[in-house]
């Protein structure tokens, strides 16, 4: 109430905004030091120069040469296929958490969720156990089964909180006017739920793409994660930086991609509800 | 204590981008409220009443000092209080919402004030019990404020409030949480508080009934502007202008656009589905031919009558019989002249039913400034 | 187009009792409103209509037909939601239309077109179709979910609460509104609402529910003049019915009440001293609504002295609240009389216009039937 502003509370904004800069220089500075390794020849790399003469020796070298592309479909393939089932059993199973009344409800919504405790490391010798026996081991399959375990947790929270945000009276209303059950989700339902479903799905997306234990310890001669192709340009003699950094660079644009393109969706299905205002 | 006044009281919000849209939406010169003068005499009860988003509120929140005052003073007899900090000006507030402290007890809570201010043991358990005893709580001092009801929470806000003696007690909307009967209840028991204690008091409302029964003295505001400010009598049969005679009474008054056409030599208003009314007598210095109007008439102050000496001849649309009274309600257009009938016999849609306008309760208003057009007075 | 019966309905939810034996006969074509406080029940009986919750025990009939079994899509009925239910992501016009794109009600778009335009222009939404339902304030939200009912022929309107988020002079409005629409609905409906004003305008017949019972059920004159139970008697009327505990005593082959004042009794009228003898009841209750009370400022033959405890005015009345001994009566007089707070008033009550209930049972006994009574005469229980 007493506005004036005081030269305490304008030194502090300026400290603040100071701090804020300095904070965000230290959290971008490994990405911009990737970009710069990435055209650095191996010579160079040692020196922390911001003055050399660029290369795309790194690029070609990466594109060419071993099984990164090869690595990149296969992630690719191996991240769709785990959204695309988690989707499929996460929206059911949310709908159903969220509507239906049984016993020990919260204790299912609550082992689901506990699945993102554990770390990964934790679970990876039994995981790698079984996997051997049911022949699971570097298979498509085995992933996609193994990595859709990673969003599931999410997509079920957030949907289940869609669906119970929009009022079961609607889908009453529905079913009066005559639709049978099947039209209600797909025609009703699904449209409400459809920004948090593509914001949980990115993120899931974004999981298990990056993904690393998994993709290392359950699969690696047929298929290879690229996070796991990365770590072979560490030789024996040397590590190429210049090239890891070209495949991380690769690695992570189609995320980059992804989220400019649906940044809106992201921001709105990760913090509004569905049916509100 | 001396009575309170406002002198040209302004208020505009900071451009933050929410704020911004809300008074963009204000065409009043982008004011929460404007130029507001008021003088609440010391021990009145005054109400404070307007739609959602008239500044009502936020004129409230000026008075206790949680609010600053773009432009204008508050003074408090001769003192301008509007730079005081809110602690300072001897005010008490209880909020719509209970505001309570939900891990105290009700004890606790009432005099967490007073303990705030290191008031002795011995004074603050005194203060409390009285308190409590005119709020009526007294029995519920040891219960956790989350055990209490709706209406039990807002008792011990009031007290809360009353507990360190205010020259000036605020209520913001202290039944609007509340059922239909508790509200009832405690409207009568924050009536016969005010006799009690006489201390100044604003009550903050959208419920015209609520401001009605409690009020020695109604402000009505709308999009921060202060359209009549007087006793709920002159409110109710004498509004200045449209808005605020369509905002109280319950039923709502019949708002009628006219046109003045001639039957035969007398002037009538022509209604919107043609048929007529006579205009009385008392108009015909104020009304030109041709002209549209539009007139109010409340639905206790139509009498159905028997005799040849009528106003109109209308059809029943709609007739509703609620017990005491009888609703009687005639289409005209896209709306209802409404009836309000004590004694009648029953009526089928399609009847034709004469009326009489009481003459002193009819009011006239011009159609484009919504003013009332107020008749010569009579020598 | 469809009578309604339902036949000893009863539902549990865990250990709670939401309907207990619930038993209707609902005509064909026929305003029938079920009212009752909140949580009484009366969502679920609709629900039950509807075939959206299924019942314990008990059955539900259409006309003559069992619909125990039927889904509720197959059942025919339009049902307004009291939170509208609308579909967000639909445009008004797709709202409105939307039974008409199901498999089961599918219509050419023409005719869509057609009825659409007619159920807006009714209600008046014309210049909201193109918009969604988040653009409409709450009156026009209600009046949108109201035309996706009506724009359907159903065998059966459910109603729930649909005036119950406007404000008042909307509500007001609305329920003229729909009173002037009812007979062109050419359907049975069944509306449910806590408002003892909707009930009474709208409704042909009314059912007072409460704690999932049917406590009554009758016309309005009939609940209103003849109240089964205290209950009932509380629930109609703005300013509620006051009960006043007394003895019924015999002097001299007449008989008098003795109400709680010191040396106050009234005398009977003929036709209730021979109810109350035929019953032999010696407590009742007396239930004095405003118009059974009279008042004066200076003390008359037969008054109870009070003081006014509150008087709010009310516009054209006043609410009083006078206490006279232990005693809070609660009436309404015209706004000309003035009177101040502890001001001394006399009241008495007129035997002809009180109702008398059983003390124990709290349940109606009997009134002075006055000639004027209309609509309601006989002894008007359910």
């Amino acid at each position: 109430m007493y506005q004036r502003k005081s030269k305490f509370e304008r030194t502090a904004g300026i400290a603040g905004t100071i701090l804020l800069v300095v904070y965000m220089i230290f959290s971008l500075f490994p990405l911009v030091w990737m970009v710069i390794t990435s055209f650095k020849s191996d010579v160079d790399m040692y020196k922390t120069l911001f003055i050399f003469k660029p290369t795309l020796e790194n690029f070609k070298n990466v594109l060419t040469t071993g099984n990164y592309v090869k690595a990149f479909t296969d992630n690719f393939i191996i991240c769709a296929g785990a959204v695309l089932i988690s989707v499929i059993v996460g929206v059911p199973a949310a709908y159903a958490l969220a509507r239906y009344q049984f016993k020990k409800k919260e204790s299912v919504a609550f082992t689901i969720l506990s699945f993102k405790f554990a770390p990964e490391i934790l679970i990876i010798i039994p995981l790698f156990a079984i996997f051997q026996t049911l022949h699971l081991y570097d298979t498509y399959l085995g992933m996609i089964w193994i990595y859709q375990f990673i969003g599931l947790p999410l997509l079920i929270w957030v949907l289940r909180g869609y669906f119970e945000d929009i009022p079961v009276e609607m889908e009453r209303a529905a079913e009066l006017d005559g639709y049978s059950w099947w039209s209600v989700f797909f025609k009703m339902l699904i449209p409400l739920i459809r920004p948090g479903l593509v914001a949980a799905a990115l993120l899931s997306f974004i999981f298990c793409w990056n993904n690393f234990t998994f993709g290392l310890m359950l699969c690696g001669f047929h298929i290879q994660t690229i996070t796991v192709s990365a770590l072979t340009y560490i030789a024996t003699d040397t590590v190429h930086y210049g090239q890891m950094a070209v495949a991380s660079l690769i690695a992570i644009a189609p995320e980059i991609i992804l989220c400019l393109c649906i940044q809106k969706h992201l921001v709105r299905g990760l913090s509004f509800g569905a049916v509100k205002g | 204590m001396a009575e309170l006044r406002l002198n040209h009281v302004y208020k505009m919000y900071e451009n933050t981008a929410k704020k911004k849209r809300k008074a963009a939406s204000l065409k009043q010169g982008n004011y929460a409220v404007k130029d507001l003068s008021l003088v609440i005499p010391d021990g009145e009860f005054i109400g404070i009443l307007g739609p959602s988003g008239c500044g009502k509120s936020t004129t409230l929140r000026m008075i206790a000092g949680l609010e600053e005052i773009t432009k204008g003073e508050i003074q408090i007899g001769d003192q301008d209080i509007s730079r005081l900090h809110p602690k300072d000006r001897g005010i008490g507030l209880a909020f719509e919402d209970y505001a309570l402290y939900p891990p105290l007890s009700v004890y606790d809570n009432i005099a967490f004030c007073l303990k705030a201010h290191k008031l002795p043991k011995e004074e603050v358990r005194k203060r409390v019990l009285e308190i409590a005893g005119i709020m009526k709580v007294e029995t519920l001092l040891e219960e956790k404020v989350s055990a209490l009801s709706g209406g039990q929470k807002q008792r011990v806000n009031i007290a809360r409030a009353l507990v360190r003696n205010p020259d000036i007690l605020l209520l913001d909307e202290p039944l609007s949480h509340l059922d239909g009967k508790m509200r009832q209840i405690l409207r009568g028991e924050i009536k016969r508080l005010h006799k009690m204690i006489g201390c100044t008091t604003i009550l903050v409302t959208h419920d015209q009934m609520e401001a009605m029964s409690l009020a020695d003295r109604i402000a009505i505001m709308k999009l921060g502007v202060l359209q009549q400010y007087g006793t709920p009598e002159e409110i109710y049969n004498d509004p200045v202008n449209l808005f605020v005679a369509d905002f109280i009474g319950e039923p709502p008054m019949n708002l009628l656009t006219v046109r003045v056409g001639r039957k035969g030599e007398t002037p009538v208003f022509v209604l919107k589905n043609q048929e007529t009314i006579k205009v009385p007598r008392k108009f015909y210095p104020v009304i030109k031919d041709g002209e549209e109007y539009i007139i109010g008439i409340r639905p206790t102050n139509i009498e159905i009558v028997n005799g040849e000496t009528y106003d109109a001849l209308l059809e029943v649309d709609v007739f509703e019989n609620l017990g005491e009274e009888k609703i009687i309600s005639i289409r005209i257009e896209d709306t209802f002249l409404t009836i309000v009938a004590e004694d009648t016999e029953v009526l089928e849609k399609g009847d034709k039913i004469r009326i009489k306008m009481k003459e002193d309760r009819f009011y006239l208003f011009d159609k484009t400034t919504g003013m009332r057009i107020r008749e010569p007075e009579r020598r | 187009m469809a009578g309604i019966r339902l036949k000893e309905i009863t539902k549990t939810y865990g250990s709670v009792k939401a309907l207990d034996q619930i038993s209707l006969d609902i005509k064909n074509n026929e305003f029938f409103v079920i009212f009752g406080p909140a949580g009484a029940g009366k969502t679920s009986i609709l629900n039950v209509i509807a075939g959206i919750t299924d019942p314990d025990e008990g059955d539900v009939y259409f006309d003559e037909k069992n619909m125990n079994y039927v889904e509720p899509k197959d059942r025919d009925v339009a049902m307004v939601f009291e939170n509208y239910a609308l579909y967000p992501h639909k445009t008004v016009y797709e709202n409105i239309a939307s039974s008409m794109r199901t498999k089961m009600h599918r219509q050419p778009q023409e005719i869509i077109d057609q009825k659409v335009k007619e159920v807006a222009e009714l209600l008046n939404i014309t210049e909201l179709l193109e918009r969604q339902p988040a653009q409409a304030s709450n009156g026009q939200r209600q009046r949108i979910a109201l035309g996706r009912a009506l724009v359907r022929n159903p065998n059966v309107f459910l109603m729930d609460e649909p005036l119950a988020h406007l404000d008042a002079k909307l509500r007001n409005f609305m329920r003229k509104e729909l009173k002037s629409i009812q007979e062109r609905l050419h359907s049975t409906t069944v509306y449910v609402t806590h408002d003892y004003t909707e009930a009474m305008s709208l409704g042909d017949r009314i059912a007072v529910v409460n704690e999932g019972k049917i406590v009554q059920t009758g016309t309005a004159g009939e609940v209103y003049e003849f109240p089964g139970t205290e209950f009932v008697a509380k629930l109609f009327g703005d300013c509620e019915i006051n009960l006043i505990p007394g003895q019924v005593v015999q002097e001299q082959g007449k008989l008098y009440l003795k109400l709680p004042w010191e040396n106050h009794r009234c005398l009977l009228p003929e036709d209730v001293a021979r109810v109350l003898r035929e019953k032999e009841v010696t407590t009742v209750d007396l239930g004095a609504r405003s118009a059974a009370i009279e008042y004066f400022r200076t003390p008359e033959e037969g008054c109870i002295q009070g003081q006014i405890y509150t008087n709010e005015p009310l516009g054209n009345k006043v609410e009083l609240v006078v206490k006279a001994e232990q005693a809070m009566i609660r009436f309404t007089v015209k706004v000309d009389e003035k009177f101040q707070i502890d001001e001394k008033i006399y009241l008495r009550f007129d035997m002809e216009k009180c109702l008398f209930f059983h003390s124990d049972t709290k349940e109606f006994l009997t009134r002075h039937q006055r000639q004027t009574v209309r609509g309601g005469r006989g002894n008007g229980r359910a």
